[in-house]
């Protein structure tokens, strides 16, 4: 998008705002913080006074520009219909073509674009990690060492292991189907939080697709899906990595495309459309969105539940800001798991509000994050369960630091390794009777 | 900007973090719902009574003005600090101090919102009826400041009828109690209800005494369809007139349905001129019998179609049409005045067509709605600001639409508020004997005149 083209969007969004502060009961940070400056109204304020010349976009202004989850949760509660989240990514870009970004985010974005050497460093930081992080004994992830502040790392933080053979590397490109008349190819789109953090997530996907009769195939040159870039108004670096996305799954052959990172999900579904507007890759892209299904669709559309078995777990789920308003998925993971049996699921309280993750938010306002995952983790420890399921490793991952602080028995497991438990449950089953 | 002296001491009282003094800050703390706007010199976040009670001490001995502020979704400018100085934002003092179930009352600080003390009652068993659309939003605090109302005001009354007593801290710092948790308290005139919608102007609200209700055991929702908007209207009369007094009656035009119809796409009958959305609760018996004629009223007013509400899950969805006016607003134009006509419920008919004729005189879309059952509508006119010309013509559709009212023995304001958006008016409805005591009460109250100034009796453009 270009100047011009930005400024008429924020221009034509935020004359709708209506100033009414309906966006105060609903925004999660102004809910920890209180302070008119978080809330979306606020933002729009903020815009109108740059266009009406009355202030520059100034670093103070960009910076309560990042102050926001990007949880799309004032997008739905709008009476005015004002599209916030598009007014924040345009002020985002705009402010970061005027006064930069951060170095760290700089630094790693740039590095995001070089997929070999983003890759190699990832996997080096892997065997490296025990300089930084020290591993807890409960095996849940590892805590810094040493105070990273320009990493976003707390040393109170605490972060998932990173595997040394990441998802990609250690699955072939194709992966044929478990059963010998094959439904089709899906394309799986891992996401760097699957494969370099959370890999079972992934072996639990493909586990699910091919144990139902699809064959995978996993594009070796796809890389990181760009959220992290564009959402923090590196809309260049963004674009990049949508281009070398669309061709590396351009490049196969596949009915349906399988996410099981919300934030990956989202962006090849509405995000590229934007980032690419005159791109000669948009054709391309929209090809893609229209074929992109989170894995719960996925199993609820094409999979054979009366094949799952038997997980008797007491469970919760947290549904992930762009699972539920990214990519309007919430009754789908809901009616998967009411229907594995053995499993007792009960809702928690404002299921659907943030967990405070957003990506570098929890970088950059770390104990905020935590503040706001606090309730998040009071509303689970309500409904007494052992288990929080959630589709989204970064919620996972600031859901499972948030327990761990707590020293909270309650553990996190992604949607796909229990839909994956249940099917194993059910060969097992099959194969005994 | 206020001298850094007077900044420093202000976060000596509250912490450095609580005195806002940003330019960004000052832009975002100019405005509230309404289209206007002016700056602060700094925003003012104290916790507590003592709190309030040494900023405004500094702020008299500085001469600065200072505009409370709660959730600022005034709709009559009642937040915007004219003359600059301090904006005092109360949300901090956001404790529920006290729900007395025996004696049915509730204790609070002004910062507590006004869905929370909902929900708190509701858990003990009772009910605080005022219920403005903002309540998820708004302060009780900024509620007894405009007196605000709701949809169950036609049975209940609005928040006057709940305000037992309140300390407030006064221009001078000094600190004041009201009134009494005594339902029956008649100590001398009533400066409770002195400071109840007076708007920040007089003193700043500390803490809240409110009265509660038993929850009602009952209630029954309908909807009424009519084709002609004016034979609702008349429901309202005649249905008043019967001896009925419905929770809620709520009147919503053709527009509005439209609109709705639009956006949440629920089935509303989109070809009515109007309908009505009403309420009744109580004991089972009397809910039923009042519904029942109800309906008949209805249907010999012209109504073509009565439907009551089976399942708490259809009532929620007639609700959801009121509720989603609002948002609706959005599908004709970006931009809106809302505004807050009352008459005498008798009158809503001759109100409901005098409106619809200002829509037609001035060529600008009118949504003709509100909470018919207590004569207070909501005529909202739409327009874009960026179409200088449409925007003059609403303009000119809301003075006429003010004056109407007034003509009608009516009042500017059934629970908005008169701020500085409709102090223009208030001599024409106060008379000019009204005003100047007006002007000599608040003197009386606020002789340093720093509390919310340029508003109300001091509003220093031009009247009516
Ligand atoms: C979408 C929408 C729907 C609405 N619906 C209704 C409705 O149904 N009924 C209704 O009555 N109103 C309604 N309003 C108007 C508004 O919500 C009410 O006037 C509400 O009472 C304001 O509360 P607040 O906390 O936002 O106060 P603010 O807007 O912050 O302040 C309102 C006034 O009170 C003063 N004030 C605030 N706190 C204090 C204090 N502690 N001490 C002294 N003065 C104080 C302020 O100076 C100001 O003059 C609506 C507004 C919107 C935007
Ligand atoms: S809810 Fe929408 S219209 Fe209302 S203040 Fe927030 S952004 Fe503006
Ligand atoms: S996206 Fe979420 S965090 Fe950001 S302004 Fe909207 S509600 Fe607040």
């Amino acid at each position: 998008m270009n100047k011009q083209e930005r400024r008429q969007l924020i221009e034509q969004e935020i004359v709708k705002c209506s100033r009414c502060g309906n966006c105060r009961s609903i925004c999660p940070v102004f809910l920890a913080e209180n302070n008119e400056n978080t809330t979306p109204r606020s933002k729009a304020r903020l815009l109108e006074a740059v266009l009406e010349n009355d202030i520059e976009l100034t670093a103070g202004v960009q910076q309560r520009f990042e102050k926001c989850l990007f949880c799309k949760a004032c997008l739905t509660h709008c009476g005015s219909g004002v599209a916030t989240d598009k007014v924040i990514l345009a002020a985002r870009t705009a402010a970061a073509e005027r006064n930069g970004i951060s170095p760290m985010k700089k630094l790693a974005f740039t590095g995001l674009r070089y997929r070999k050497l983003f890759d190699l460093c990832l996997r080096a930081g892997a065997l490296f990690q025990h300089v930084i992080f020290k591993k807890l004994p409960d095996g849940r992830g590892r805590a810094p060492r040493i105070l990273l502040p320009g990493a976003g790392l707390n040393q109170r933080r605490i972060m998932p292991d990173m595997t040394v053979s990441p998802l990609r590397t250690r699955l072939p490109e194709f992966i044929p189907a478990k059963k010998a008349d094959s439904q089709g190819t899906v394309l799986f789109f891992t996401g760097c939080m699957l494969n370099y953090f959370y890999p079972q997530t992934g072996d639990a996907v493909v586990n699910i697709l091919t144990a139902n009769g699809w064959n995978v195939v996993i594009p070796a040159e796809q890389c990181c899906c760009g959220t992290p870039a564009f959402t923090s108004g590196d809309e260049a670096t963004g674009r990049v990595l949508a281009e070398q996305n669309v061709q590396a799954i351009g490049s196969k052959k596949y009915d349906h495309i399988v996410t099981a990172c919300a934030s990956c999900g989202a962006a090849l579904k509405e995000e590229y459309a934007h980032i690419l507007g005159d791109s000669p890759l948009l054709a391309a892209s929209q090809n893609v969105a229209g074929k992109v299904l989170d894995i719960t669709q996925f199993v609820l559309q094409h999979c054979d539940l009366t094949k799952l078995g038997k997980v008797p777990l007491k469970v919760t789920y947290h549904d992930p800001c762009h699972l539920v308003r990214g990519m309007q998925v919430s009754a789908e993971p809901r009616q998967i798991l009411q229907s594995i049996p053995g499993l007792e699921y009960v809702e928690m309280k404002d299921a659907s509000r943030c967990c405070g993750a957003g990506g570098s938010f929890s970088a950059v306002y770390y104990e905020l994050s935590r503040h706001i995952n606090d309730k998040k983790l009071d509303n689970a420890a309500n409904t007494g369960t052992d288990y929080c399921i959630t589709g989204c490793s970064s919620c996972r991952m600031h859901i499972t630091d948030g327990l761990t602080q707590r020293h909270s028995p309650m553990k996190v497991l992604h949607t796909a390794e229990i839909i994956s438990m249940a099917y194993e449950a059910g060969g097992k089953e099959g194969e005994t009777c | 900007m206020l001298k850094p002296e007077v900044l420093n001491k202000l976060r000596a009282v509250v912490g450095n973090s609580h005195v806002l003094s940003e330019p960004e800050d000052m832009i975002v703390y100019s405005n509230d719902a309404t289209i206007l706007s002016a700056k602060p010199e700094a925003v003012v976040q104290p916790a507590n009574r003592d709190e309030v009670a040494a900023v405004v001490k500094l702020a008299a001995r500085y001469n600065i003005p200072v505009t409370c502020r709660g959730a600022a979704t005034c709709l009559s400018g009642g937040t915007i600090p004219l003359k600059g100085g301090i904006v005092l934002e109360l949300t901090r003092l956001n404790q529920i101090l006290k729900i007395d179930k025996v004696n049915k009352i509730a204790v609070v600080q002004p910062g507590v919102i006004t869905f929370d003390l909902i929900t708190a009652a509701g858990n003990a068993g009772l009910l605080y009826p005022p219920d403005p659309s903002s309540m998820k939003e708004s302060t009780l605090g900024g509620n007894v400041a405009e007196c605000a109302g709701g949809p169950k005001g036609v049975k209940y009354g609005i928040t006057r009828d709940f305000v037992l007593g309140m300390e407030a801290v006064l221009s001078d710092g000094s600190i004041i109690q009201t009134g009494n948790a005594v339902d029956g308290d008649m100590c001398g005139p009533d400066w409770t209800m002195l400071l109840t919608g007076s708007e920040g102007t007089m003193a700043v609200i500390t803490s809240i005494t409110l009265r509660l209700v038993p929850l009602p055991a009952v209630k029954k929702t309908m909807m009424a369809v009519y084709d002609r908007l004016e034979d609702a209207a008349k429901t309202v009369s005649v249905t008043m007139a019967a001896g009925i007094i419905p929770t809620t009656l709520e009147l919503m035009d053709n527009l509005s349905i439209v609109s709705v119809e639009k956006y949440l796409k629920i089935g509303l009958p989109v070809k009515a001129g109007g309908l009505l959305l009403i309420e009744v609760d109580g004991v089972l018996s009397t809910v039923e019998e009042n519904a029942r004629r109800v309906s008949e009223i209805c249907k010999q007013c012209g109504a073509t179609e009565v439907k009551i509400a089976q399942t708490p899950q259809e009532a929620e969805d007639l609700w959801r049409a009121r509720r989603s006016i609002n948002p609706a607003f959005g599908q004709v134009a970006p931009c809106k005045f809302a505004e807050d006509a009352t008459v005498p419920r008798s009158l809503v008919p001759v109100l409901v067509e005098k409106i619809m004729s200002i829509q037609e005189k001035y060529d600008v879309p009118i949504f003709n709605m509100g909470h018919a059952g207590d004569g207070n509508m909501h005529p909202t006119i739409m327009f874009d600001k960026r179409n200088k010309e449409q925007m003059a013509r609403a303009e000119q559709a809301l003075d006429e639409v003010h004056i109407v009212t007034l003509e009608l023995g009516g009042t500017l304001s059934g629970e908005h508020g008169i701020g500085c958006a409709k102090a223009p008016y208030l001599r024409a409805e106060t008379g000019a004997t009204g005003y100047k005591i007006g002007r000599e009460i608040k003197q009386a109250v606020d002789p340093l005149g720093i509390l919310n100034p340029g508003k109300m009796f001091f509003y220093e453009g031009k009247l009516h």
